[in-house]
């Protein structure tokens, strides 16, 4: 018993010494988020299918439980690490991160939803590490160029002018995105969902005026072992 | 970018992000490496070019995580370092 607590002990001293910065933290954090196109990997099973309707939303009224019990005062902030100063009075980024990642997996095609989503992954954090070295103009050329190549990947399939036309709207509409601050609505909702709701615009307006944009799948769903 | 963190007591916490390590460095990796398989499998072995965005996208994930994880791991231990002595 004695030699338990010990090892209790000394496991604790060791974890307390881990220390981490918060915000190498984040940036981690939200490069994680491109976990979740692991999504479209999923096999077509029925069993499957019942699991990514519920499980996604799931997760958010989770997080979105934890936030309300936080600001309640009923969980203390000190449990949520990383969190802003701005964040201390507001629901966490993370749940607006999480929110536009389930309205994109949920109601966009893959050819929005994905490019959408790494550029809250990938090009959010690479702009916020060039925004501590560099002039802001190198910011946006680079969190725009990063986020159309994204989208370029996407619409491959496409005409080159859909692909560059495409490209150069959702790239300028997750730089806006990622600029507009609100306190009431995070830039992790923005990034995704700016560039998403013009690329919607064209995907439903293009067919109008005769012009076919590619609806094959990009990440194909996986197969059954059995 | 002010952080909540140095309000903290740290010897208060019951450390979370701990918790979520593994999973925020793991994850990402397999799941690059997944879709970089099923390009391959797939895609490449078939002559199927349906599938070469899974190469593109897994890529991607995959430098895009390492390229902060090596930071983040190097913070850990830096701090860690520091604390020790």
């Amino acid at each position: 018993m004695v030699e338990v607590v010990k090892k209790l002990k000394e496991t604790k001293k060791k974890i307390d010494s881990i220390d981490f910065d918060a915000h190498w933290y984040r940036r981690v954090f939200h490069a994680f988020g491109a976990s979740f196109l692991f999504y479209y990997m999923l096999p077509n099973e029925d069993w499957i299918n019942v699991l990514k309707f519920w499980i996604p939303p799931a997760i958010l009224a989770f997080a979105l439980i934890l936030e309300i019990l936080r600001l309640k005062g009923k969980i203390s902030s000190q449990h949520f690490f990383g969190l802003r100063f701005y964040e201390k009075n507001r629901i966490g980024s993370y749940v607006f991160f999480a929110f536009a990642i389930l309205i994109l997996l949920r109601f966009f095609p893959q050819q929005i939803a994905i490019p959408c989503i790494l550029c809250a992954c990938i090009s959010d954090p690479v702009m916020g590490e060039f925004r501590i070295h560099y002039d802001i103009k190198y910011v946006y050329i680079i969190g725009f160029l990063l986020s159309m190549s994204f989208f370029m990947i996407a619409c491959y399939k496409a005409d080159i002018f859909i692909m560059f036309l495409i490209s150069i709207i959702g790239a300028a509409g997750a730089v806006i995105g990622e600029t507009k601050k609100f306190w009431w609505l995070d830039d992790d909702f923005m990034i995704q969902m700016v560039p998403a709701i013009l690329l919607l615009i064209i995907w439903i307006a293009l067919p109008y005026f005769g012009i076919s944009i590619p609806q094959e799948n990009i990440i194909y769903p996986g197969l059954m072992p059995w | 970018m002010k952080l909540l963190k140095n309000e903290i007591d740290f010897r208060k916490l019951v450390r979370t992000e701990i918790l979520f390590m593994p999973l925020l460095i793991v994850l990402p990796l397999v799941v690059g490496f997944f879709l970089i398989h099923d390009w391959y499998t797939r895609g490449f072995l078939m002559g199927n070019f349906e599938y070469t965005a899974q190469l593109f996208f897994g890529l991607i994930i995959i430098i895009g995580n390492i390229a902060f994880d090596i930071p983040f791991i190097k913070s850990i231990r830096e701090l860690s370092k520091k604390k020790m002595k």
